[in-house]
């Protein structure tokens, strides 16, 4: 140990970590939430690297390849639904994480760099879900990424450069394929990384954020933990309890694959995309298709940009000097937050 | 076939089965596993004079006594009741089989129903050496329930020499016998520990509680060391087919009933795996932030990875009841070939009875259905004909059936998982005639023999 401590510096690590505190107070358990998803970032990169010993991007060998992972190869099911249940649980945490840091303010000085982090590394992971849903290449895939390209170029300036560029070329084909497997395993794992390291950066220089209500109580009647080794043991048995989850969710319902995409051939259905982008899609479907001058997806595009636009604005509208500015912002929160929820569960109903 | 049909339409009487026994083996498990807890640590509590560790006794001792003798007695009932009526033929056999076996736990669980109740209501009445007494009294009589269900159990994987001699005590002491008492009771300490990290999460003294999360994490120490040895001791005594199944679950698609097997293993592998973790960075290494809804979680997740690992082995024996000799539609493996040449509906006296009253081809085609199917398969519920017939049409449901006919697994892919499917060709014709009527609308199980 002493070897490696005068190379690594571990006696200072432990020392920071043991006096590191976390707050004890009745929203602690949300502080859980940003351990679960750096679990299963990890849980998607394992299985992401085993996944890519036999996936193909070709346009020919694309979906014979996931079938072959499917039904041939030892495990190669298993992980697949790992990779595709992580993906999904990942996203569904994140959103959690985002929304109760926001709600707990923990946008405000000085964790403005941490809030914008894991924001972009929210949009990071729609990114991964984006590009890994074409990859098996099957015609819900196919349809559904065709759809994804169509409503990003409506978007104004860059909108139809950026889809072109992606699309690699006026269709879906081999080159969508290769650029949207470069991007999967190559672009965004780098931009993960990095900003991943950054965010936990952030982290460990302000300390866990505290709800204002536990900032205003008596120094005395403000309770913390030890993050290590008191709240780190408890971090642990989460992780735990969600790899179960995870477990479970994979042996039994494990992640089909449907039939190999037409191009030629009509849309399923029906169709719809994954949940997580169930609440635009579901928005845009009641967007007439003119209004007034500008075309009805690319209004509703614009609607929802802006809806959005909060959130990157909030850290220097609510700075914590104003009550009723810390109000608006919460209540801005509350009705993104059921708005997204309302119209999710709208689409998948629908 | 020489008895009624119980109709559970949806859910199958498979699952009726299913769900009271999980529920019943959480109980059970608990009941013996816990018996060796209360004795052991009342003479911890002893032989450290420690009334604090009397007192938390006695308020598990309650919770264990309503919850195992209630609660245990009621399920243990309802699997009786539940097998019989699902199962009338394979449940006649083991009754057959095993009458003196099953007198003898009945008077076990009888003796320690009696002492659980004398063990709770003598505290502070009895001495304390008397008090000991009675607990280990009630471990002993507890673990003889198991010794004996255990034999029986067993047998219906691995029935051993009995297919040759017919002698129930062959059947009772078969292959796999001894590592499954052994497995089971390394799973009874474990969840005895579970039970108890959760009473004791309830403990207002924080030095008592901390010592008694942590003496509670070391009971799930026995199979950590010894679970893997005793699983690969079971799993070298299951039949070699079986385990064949396991592996090509683990090489074939994922989605499907040939990988239900591996995903199962899996699971429960996962589960238990994770739970030793649990318990060590959890109870162990972290007593005093071990809270109670943590407690609730960690036996959430240990009875997931028995009810998981309980699944499993239910599976391990499919298409059969008892192993290589009735299948799970209650036929016996050597009437096949007899009841494929004579037929089916009028070998039974409760099938010929129905079939008699079955007006047309569709109604006797029904009754096949119900004798030879709905064991595992229900119209439009649980494993549902009208999803796996999906757009067949009769002739190429008949053309289906025959191949199911087949007794050579060359021929019949399916014979791992599904029984052989036996009557004369006119038999199947009905069925194939009565299951494309499922497959055209939601047509249910409708003709009512009297």
């Amino acid at each position: 140990m002493g070897w490696l401590d005068e190379r690594l510096g571990l006696e200072a690590a432990f020392k920071f970590a043991q006096k590191k505190q976390v707050p004890i107070h009745k929203n602690s358990v949300w502080y859980y939430a940003g351990g679960i998803a750096l679990m299963l970032m990890v849980i998607q990169f394992a299985s992401g690297i085993l996944l890519m010993v036999y996936y193909v991007p070709g346009l020919e060998a694309a979906h014979a390849s996931i079938l072959r992972i499917n039904s041939q190869v030892d495990f190669g099911w298993f992980f697949r639904s790992i990779h595709s249940w992580g993906a999904n649980l990942l996203i569904a945490v994140l959103v959690g994480h985002l929304f109760s840091a926001y709600f707990m303010k923990a946008y405000r000085k000085p964790r403005e760099f941490t809030w914008y982090s894991g924001l972009v590394l929210l949009v990071i992971c729609l990114g991964f879900g984006f590009t890994g849903y074409l990859l098996p290449w099957d015609d819900v895939s196919f349809f559904a990424t065709k759809i994804g390209l169509d409503i990003a170029s409506k978007m104004p300036v860059f909108g139809e450069a950026a889809a072109s560029l992606l699309r690699g070329g006026h269709n879906i084909g081999q080159g969508t394929l290769s650029r949207f497997f470069v991007i999967h395993v190559a672009v965004l794992p780098l931009l993960c990384l990095g900003l991943m390291g950054l965010h936990l950066l952030f982290v460990q220089m302000h300390g866990m954020s505290e709800p204002g209500y536990f900032k205003k109580l008596e120094a005395a009647k403000r309770t913390y933990e030890k993050f290590f080794p008191n709240f780190f043991l408890k971090d642990v048995l989460v992780w735990l309890l969600a790899l179960n989850g995870l477990a479970a969710l994979v042996t039994l319902y494990p992640w089909g694959l449907g039939p190999e995409a037409d191009p030629f051939g009509a849309a399923p259905i029906g169709i719809k995309p994954e949940w997580y982008f169930l609440a635009p899609f579901q928005f845009l479907k009641l967007v007439p298709p003119q209004v007034g001058p500008i075309e009805g997806e690319l209004f509703g595009a614009l609607l929802m940009v802006l809806a959005c636009s909060g959130m990157v604005i909030v850290p220097f509208f609510d700075k914590g000097e104003s009550a009723d500015k810390a109000k608006i912002a919460t209540y801005y929160g509350l009705v993104l937050l059921l708005g997204i929820i309302a119209f999710t569960i709208w689409g998948a109903l629908s | 076939m020489n008895y009624p049909v119980w109709i559970v339409p949806y859910l199958g009487g498979g699952w009726i089965i299913g769900i009271i026994a999980i529920i019943h083996v959480y109980l059970s498990h608990f009941a013996v596993g816990g018996g060796a807890f209360l004795a052991i640590t009342e003479g911890l509590a002893y032989k450290r004079k420690d009334d604090r560790i009397y007192d938390y006794l006695k308020t598990h001792s309650r919770f264990f006594m309503i919850l195992t003798s209630v609660s245990g007695a009621v399920t243990g009932v309802a699997i009786w009741w539940a097998i019989a009526l699902v199962n009338p033929d394979g449940t006649a056999i083991l009754i057959q089989n095993f009458t003196l076996a099953w007198a003898l736990e009945y008077l076990f669980f009888a003796a320690e129903l009696a002492t659980v109740f004398v063990y709770y209501y003598s505290w502070d009445k009895i001495s304390k050496e008397q008090h000991l007494l009675l607990a280990r009294l009630y471990c002993f009589l507890s673990i003889m329930t198991l010794v004996i269900i255990n034999g029986i159990l067993t047998f219906m994987l691995t029935p051993g020499l009995w297919i040759k001699t017919h002698y129930w005590l062959d059947g009772f002491l078969n292959p796999t016998y001894f590592p499954s008492l052994i497995m089971r009771l390394l799973i009874m300490f474990a969840i005895a520990g579970m039970y108890a990290m959760v009473t004791s999460s309830r403990l207002q003294d924080q030095d008592l509680r901390s010592y008694m999360a942590k003496y509670c994490a070391k009971w799930l120490l026995p199979i950590f060391l010894a679970g893997p040895l005793v699983a690969f001791w079971y799993i070298s005594n299951v039949p070699q087919a079986t385990m064949s199944t396991i592996f090509t679950g683990i090489q074939s698609s994922g989605v499907g009933n040939f990988s239900i097997l591996a995903r199962t293993l899996y699971l429960s592998l996962i589960l238990s795996g994770t739970i030793v973790l649990f318990a060590y960075f959890g109870p162990y290494l972290n007593p005093k932030g071990f809270t109670f809804r943590i407690a609730i979680l960690f036996l959430a997740c240990g009875l997931g990875a028995t009810g998981s690992t309980e699944y499993m082995r239910e599976l391990l024996r499919k298409p059969y009841v008892v192993y290589n000799y009735v299948y799970s539609n209650g036929i016996r493996k050597e009437d096949v070939p007899r009841l494929s040449q004579e037929g089916f509906l009028n070998a039974g006296v409760w099938s010929k009875a129905c079939t008699a009253q079955g007006e047309n081809n569709e109604q006797r085609g029904e009754v096949m259905f119900r004798y030879q199917c709905m064991s595992c398969h229900t119209a439009t519920g649980y494993r549902s004909m009208k999803k796996l017939l999906g757009e067949r049409d009769e002739d190429a449901i008949y053309g289906f059936l025959t191949m199911l006919k087949e007794t050579n697994p060359e021929k019949n892919q399916y014979l791992g998982i599904m029984p052989p499917l036996t009557g004369r060709d006119e038999e199947l014709k009905d069925l194939a005639k009565y299951l494309s009527t499922i497959n055209k609308a939601n047509v249910n199980l409708t003709f009512k023999p009297n």
